[in-house]
């Protein structure tokens, strides 16, 4: 028991010595980074205790519990290290060498096992949670080329969509005659899209010979994405006597007496005057079932850009993921390129496969939202102060 | 390849249409001048058939083809069978004949011709019928006269929980039925008898000592005073074995009634689509000639606010 714990002194010492070394905020060397675990252990067991019926608690709790876990897994290997004093002293040569091997074992495995910590540590960066968002894509300077790559940048992002198995629906759109797009709005409902989405908010530029263009010049024109999240509370009620169910057929006897299809389906809001239509399915319930999901789309969008959503918008403009102004990506056909200008080494090539919406868009999102989450978890440390006295009292209790 | 561009070209030429690069044809300048046709020929809703035919032609879901057609273009022999298909609905081929299937509910059936095709308000009537059981946990059901099999297809596509028996006396329809059943992978839980419904002998013998918890049923109830005013597309095309409901247009319901005495389990429930001035008339029936059989529930109406649907009850 004495020998254990003298152990673990030495090995908080060789620890510290570890620490100077580094001055990387997110390297578990950082005695910040440390500190802040072991407040977030404390944390987590303190709720454990006290969590009872509490459902923020719990949430908290679940949010916690894989930086715990990684943490704590990760002491019961730092444990198992000998440390080199140990070594020093082992007299025997082949007893020595074989302490060595197990240390280089342990070593690998203490390196990976930190790897998901910060993994896990980083999730914790993600503060908000939607339950649905709404994204735009709309034109911006550049007449017809610059709503034909609008068109493009929609057919990226809804395979990006069917990509990620998200389920959403687009609820107004658009389109030229020459193929491009004015602009388009779809909700999409799936809990992690805001996460993945939001850096995608900004002006995307692209750089080509447009297929407008006769004498062969480059253009450069633009599009921009909007993301606004949905927050949980914000709700529409669409009750049946609220609505005006239309469709085509007017008169005469229906049944077996005729065959028509009118398929086409047209429903009105009585409380605000909002009209949708749906004629997209062959079956009429199906085009029912599309405009009334259009209108609640529209009713949510409607309540979103009403004052109180404003501010919320312009909070997360403040936030810097929500610019609408920034020019965040540029498109370059002549050089086959896609550049993120927010990150070092934004550049990727292959802009046709980018535009299919797969696994390279999927790519470049992981990379800006890791890129993200790291300088939030740094801003988050740098802010932190070790809450003494608390951990004091949760100690005691 | 050029000489399959030229053939194209050749035919576009003769057609005075304009072809793009590639030798085919773009499907806006197809359509040049069909809008008209259909209307003279007493098609409505012309935009939508010719998006049906345009997105069959193509081989493309109707739900991904844009409705301005924008890019899209036929080869010749596509072009060709454009214009068959149109020729055939200026005819007034029904235009779920010609193109071969139908959406119904949450799901696409076969259909063929001599088979009655499913309509719009069917789909309310199911809807309807699902409202009612979708909360069960085992439902037998029974539908008398299944045609392609819209209704108990499309009821099994959505609850998991019901099993369905149908006959069907139509040789065609019954064959339908069994392949839509076999291609939406319902087989399992669907069976289907080409039994002809009469007095002395509502079902088949292998059926005659099962009971149900559901009957369904689609009779035939056009009157027959109204046959003169039905539609080209239903007087020359449909069945009519499908559709006449003889002087009152009760003929075949009256036998499903007879039907649900002796096969529905007590409590158990029939709903029947009808005309629209049958659920008064079939109220009055219960009353009269039912007492102590079967009792009338209430009656619905369908999305055009007319009263279709009743529901009646196994005493």
């Amino acid at each position: 028991m004495f020998l254990r714990h003298l152990r673990n002194i030495r090995l908080h010492g060789f620890s510290r010595r570890w620490a100077s070394s580094s001055s990387d905020p997110l390297s578990i060397r950082n005695e910040k980074l440390q500190s802040y675990l072991e407040s977030l252990r404390q944390e987590y067991y303190a709720l454990r205790v006290n969590a009872a019926g509490n459902s923020k608690s719990y949430a908290r709790l679940s949010q916690l519990e894989g930086v715990v876990n990684a943490l704590e897994q990760r002491r019961v290997l730092e444990r198992n290290l000998t440390s080199q004093k140990d070594l020093e002293q082992e007299k025997d040569e082949d007893m020595r060498q074989l302490m060595e091997e197990e240390n280089q074992v342990y070593t690998d495995l203490l390196a990976k096992q930190e790897q998901t910590m910060l993994q896990e540590l980083l999730t914790l960066a993600d503060d908000e949670v939607y339950p649905s968002l709404l994204f735009g894509v709309n034109s911006g300077a550049g007449g017809q080329e610059a709503m034909l790559f609008a068109q493009e940048l929609y057919e990226m992002y809804t395979s990006y969509f069917e990509h990620m198995d998200w389920d959403y629906e687009e609820f107004a759109r658009e389109t030229t005659d020459i193929g491009g797009l004015r602009h388009a709005n779809i909700l999409i409902n799936d809990q992690d899209a805001y996460n993945w989405l939001r850096y995608e908010a900004g002006v995307h530029r692209v750089q080509r010979v447009p297929a407008t263009e006769k004498s062969g010049r480059i253009h450069t024109s633009t599009a921009s994405i909007t993301v606004i999240p949905k927050p949980a509370d914000v709700q529409v009620h669409t009750a049946e006597k609220d609505l005006r169910i239309e469709t085509k057929r007017a008169s005469g006897a229906g049944g077996q007496h005729v065959n028509t299809t009118d398929s086409a389906v047209r429903i009105v809001h009585l409380p605000t005057g909002l009209a949708v239509e749906a004629q997209s399915e062959r079956s009429q319930l199906k085009n029912r079932e599309v405009a009334l999901k259009r209108l609640q789309a529209r009713l949510v969008q409607q309540q979103l850009e009403s004052s109180e959503a404003t501010h919320l918008a312009t909070k997360k403009a403040q936030q810097g993921s929500l610019n609408r102004n920034e020019k965040i990506r540029t498109y370059n056909f002549v050089q086959d390129r896609i550049t993120d200008h927010r990150i070092q080494n934004g550049t990727l090539h292959n802009l046709n496969g980018f535009l299919q919406g797969g696994e390279q868009l999927s790519g470049l999102i992981e990379k800006l939202q890791l890129e993200q989450r790291k300088a939030r978890l740094v801003e988050m440390l740098e802010a932190w102060q070790p809450p003494k006295e608390d951990v004091a009292n949760s100690q005691k209790s | 390849m050029f000489k399959f561009t030229t053939r194209t070209l050749r035919l576009a030429l003769k057609r005075n249409y304009t072809t793009s690069a590639s030798g085919n044809l773009p499907v806006t300048n197809a359509l040049k001048g069909w809008r008209e046709k259909l209307k003279d020929a007493g098609v409505e809703d012309t935009d939508f058939n010719l998006k049906c035919i345009v997105s069959h032609v193509l081989k493309k879901k109707f739900n991904t083809v844009p409705d301005d057609f924008a890019q899209l273009e036929f080869n010749s022999s596509q072009l060709s069978d454009f214009e068959r298909f149109l020729e055939a609905r200026c005819a007034r081929m029904p235009l779920q004949h010609i193109i071969g299937e139908w959406d119904f509910m949450d799901i696409t059936l076969k259909t063929a011709p001599t088979v009655f095709i499913p309509r719009p308000e069917t789909e309310e009537f199911v809807r309807l019928v699902i409202e009612n059981y979708k909360n069960d946990k085992q439902v037998n059901m029974l539908e008398v006269g299944c045609g392609s099999g819209a209704m108990s297809l499309s009821i099994l596509h959505r609850l998991p929980f019901v099993d369905a028996i149908a006959i069907e006396r139509s040789k065609a329809a019954t064959a339908l039925a069994w392949e839509n059943a076999k291609l939406l992978g319902l087989q399992e839980r669907f069976k289907v008898y080409n039994h002809t419904m009469e007095e002395d002998k509502y079902m088949p013998d292998e059926l005659k000592d099962k009971k149900y918890d559901l009957i369904i049923s689609n009779p035939p109830y056009v009157k027959t005073e109204e046959f003169q005013f039905l539609h080209p597309e239903v007087v020359v095309y449909e069945n009519l074995n499908a559709l006449d409901g003889g002087s009152d247009g009760l003929r075949v319901a009256r036998l499903v009634f007879e039907l649900a005495c002796r096969y529905l389990r007590s409590g158990g429930k029939l709903w029947l689509e009808l005309g629209n001035e049958h659920p008064p008339l079939v109220k009055t029936i219960m009353n009269l000639k039912y007492q102590g059989r079967l009792k009338f529930v209430d009656s619905y109406y369908d999305q055009y606010k007319r009263e279709r649907f009743v529901q009646i009850e196994k005493v």
